[in-house]
């Protein structure tokens, strides 16, 4: 019984995949899955009460489906949105969790920290593969001996929340997908928000790191806060409008049109500079060698020059 | 080149390769540019060492990657198992000569990288440390902990290495106390913390007024570095702010730059590295292991071992340089009798033909 609760809320361990093992694909458990993938899309991160043991076996087995639906479409978009959305439930349970529960998840994906006087101390390899590149994660800005990285409870528990979603988000392509799945793959496609973008992305607009940032957002994929922050303060130095902006952040997984605006608007108003090629590097966003030295220089650079650095 | 390529077909005879998991590796050669061919694997040692006694290229590198199908095409049905870390330092010059002078600068920063940085920092133990055969050195990592990171994470390790970001100021606190105190680094912390206090220390002793001259009297000196050992960088008389800036100089010198041009080697998960114990094709000298990087001397520890001489006429001035041991400089049509390595050297350099 302790098994079953500790597989519904953690759908990806191996006592979830033991319990749905001897399960048949039914109806319901597809119309689960896709209702689970509908959330997401939305946004909720509310779960869905079940009660009766049947009840709970079916919500664990509705992740797999879910996850063979991604399979199936593999479609960047609602694998991210997905990947988010579930990472961010699990995330909402383990900062209830017991101390011990959190490490029989983590240990799940070899995050196996070790604790030494009153610190917690992961090995390099798997910090690095886990943690996220904002300013507080970043190496340089962390505590470091001899192949470890002092962690506190909270870096652990967003860590887990990141290989979480890593894991989620590196499905396995289903080739030989039941009818049913497939079905419910293409119902789900049409439902698909349609892109806004109006800005028309020519090569040679924008210097490298910037295309390759809407390169990002236009197959959906997730972009951290530095590269947001970077490419709306971009945007709005090279003189883009608020709905242009907004239109390109349409289509990041977790776009939210109250907070992208807030944000745009708070931009605006602050007049921030676009920021150095050396800043941009240190966001580990710098991808080519342009030597202009800030990147709004780029449209300075006349057209052949363009064409060697994007060759 | 056939002259050449015969030299490289005896040393490749006896030539000692230690190529862990080769069979996974895929290779590459060069004649006109360094990597003409790729996509080649081979089962063993032997059989990549007749390879080369046969056909004998100018240039022969193999993947950091490990994968399933080495000789697989395209790239994704290889299925990459994993890559050696790799990185590359190197010198850019002015001249074809100009970097063989600053070879002890990036075996500075090679020291740094490893002492520092892959040891301490990282905990790395498995480490191949290779003269690249022309400009630089090549590091491998094989620790398996680290085979599996992607790009983005090697990213990452490379961009610590260089200082990105690096904000030394962070690491002081001032106390809310009257008067303030100012907390920072001591020197038994690991990373950058502990790296610019003991690196401070040290210029205190060596060159305090670099720092400022209220460290060249030896008793105020000893009264601040005491504090330091402690954690507490306030007892001095200077002012607290003016101190932390004063400290850029010491800051500056913590990060190696010279990983700085290369970052694409260690990013690149399917990158070609030249074999180590293999010739490079423009210089002749063999980009050779290095046991110990202190007493390695490229120019001359990298060289071939011949008993030949050779005759050769320079087609253009050659600046001075140092080679086994011995000072070297030559005029445009000098005609020379030269040890079979030194001619290969030149030759291979164009500055030089055979008579």
């Amino acid at each position: 019984m302790e098994d079953l609760d500790f597989a519904l809320k953690y759908p990806f361990s191996s006592e979830a995949k033991r319990i749905i093992e001897d399960m048949a694909l039914t109806d319901q458990i597809v119309i689960l899955g896709v209702e689970r993938i509908k959330k997401s899309l939305r946004g909720e991160s509310t779960k869905r009460m079940v009660l009766h043991e049947s009840g709970k076996k079916e919500e664990i087995a509705s992740f797999a489906a879910a996850r063979m639906i991604l399979g199936y479409l593999r479609n960047s978009f609602i694998t991210s949105k997905f990947s988010i959305n579930e990472s961010k439930l699990v995330r909402n349970y383990i900062d209830k969790e017991s101390k011990g529960t959190i490490e029989r998840v983590a240990s799940r994906f070899d995050i196996v920290p070790l604790r030494k006087d009153g610190k917690l101390l992961l090995d390099l390899p798997t910090y690095v593969s886990y943690s996220i590149r904002s300013t507080h994660y970043r190496l340089i800005n962390r505590k470091i001996t001899n192949g470890f990285v002092e962690i506190n409870d909270n870096d652990f528990k967003r860590l887990v929340e990141e290989a979480v979603r890593k894991h989620i988000e590196d499905i396995p392509l289903v080739k030989d997908a039941p009818e049913a799945i497939k079905r419910a793959g293409e119902k789900l496609i049409e439902e698909l928000p349609k892109s806004e973008t109006t800005i028309v992305v020519k090569k040679g607009d924008h210097p490298p790191c910037i295309l390759k940032l809407l390169e990002s957002a236009k197959k959906h994929e997730n972009l951290n806060h530095s590269a947001r922050w970077y490419l709306a303060v971009y945007l709005n130095g090279i003189g883009t409008g608020e709905d242009a902006i907004t239109g390109i952040y349409t289509q990041l997984p977790d776009f939210s049109e109250k907070t992208t605006r807030y944000q745009i608007k708070h931009l605006k108003k602050k007049g921030y500079n676009v920021p150095s090629c050396a800043t941009v590097m240190s966001y580990g966003l710098c991808c080519a060698v342009c030597r202009v030295g800030n990147p709004i220089r780029w449209h300075k650079l006349n057209e052949q020059r363009k064409k060697e650095i994007l060759k | 080149m056939n002259w050449a390529k015969k030299i490289f077909a005896s040393y490749y005879e006896i030539a000692e390769f230690k190529i862990p998991a080769i069979e996974q590796r895929e290779f590459g050669i060069g004649n006109i540019k360094k990597i003409d061919a790729r996509h080649l694997d081979f089962a063993n040692v032997s059989a990549f060492r007749s390879y080369l006694c046969n056909n004998t290229p100018m240039f022969v590198s193999h993947s950091a990657a490990y994968y399933e199908f080495p000789g697989a095409t395209p790239m994704q049905k290889k299925q990459w198992k994993g890559a050696d870390l790799i990185f590359d330092l190197d010198i850019h010059a002015e001249g074809k000569y100009g970097q063989y002078s600053k070879l002890d600068e990036v075996k500075e920063d090679l020291k740094r990288l490893v002492d520092d940085f892959l040891v301490n920092d990282f905990g790395i133990k498995d480490i191949v440390v290779v003269f690249s055969g022309n400009r630089g050195y090549h590091v491998h990592v094989r620790d398996a902990d680290y085979l599996k990171l992607g790009g983005d994470e090697r990213r990452e390790l490379v961009d610590y290495i260089m200082g990105q970001g690096l904000d030394y100021q962070e690491f002081f606190q001032t106390s809310e106390t009257h008067p303030p105190k100012l907390f920072g680094p001591k020197p038994s912390e690991g990373g950058y913390r502990g790296r610019l206090a003991r690196r401070t220390i040290k210029l205190l002793m060596e060159k305090p007024s670099e720092i400022s001259r209220v460290f060249c009297k030896e008793e105020k000196r000893n009264f601040f570095i005491g504090g330091v050992e402690e954690g507490n960088w306030s007892k001095t008389s200077l002012k607290l702010s003016d101190l932390i800036s004063r400290l850029k100089i010491v800051a500056d010198t913590l990060p190696v730059s010279s990983v700085n041009t290369d970052v694409g080697v260690t990013q690149d998960l399917s990158k070609l590295i030249r074999v180590p114990n293999s010739i490079h094709g423009e210089t002749g000298l063999i980009a050779k292991i290095v046991d110990d990087v202190e007493s390695f001397d490229p120019l001359k520890d990298a060289m071939l071992e011949s008993k030949e001489t050779v005759k050769i006429r320079f087609t253009e001035d050659v600046p001075e340089l140092k080679l086994i041991g011995e000072t070297h400089s030559y005029k445009k049509d000098e005609i020379k009798e030269l040890p079979q390595p030194l001619a290969l050297f030149y030759v291979l350099k164009k500055s030089a033909q055979l008579v």
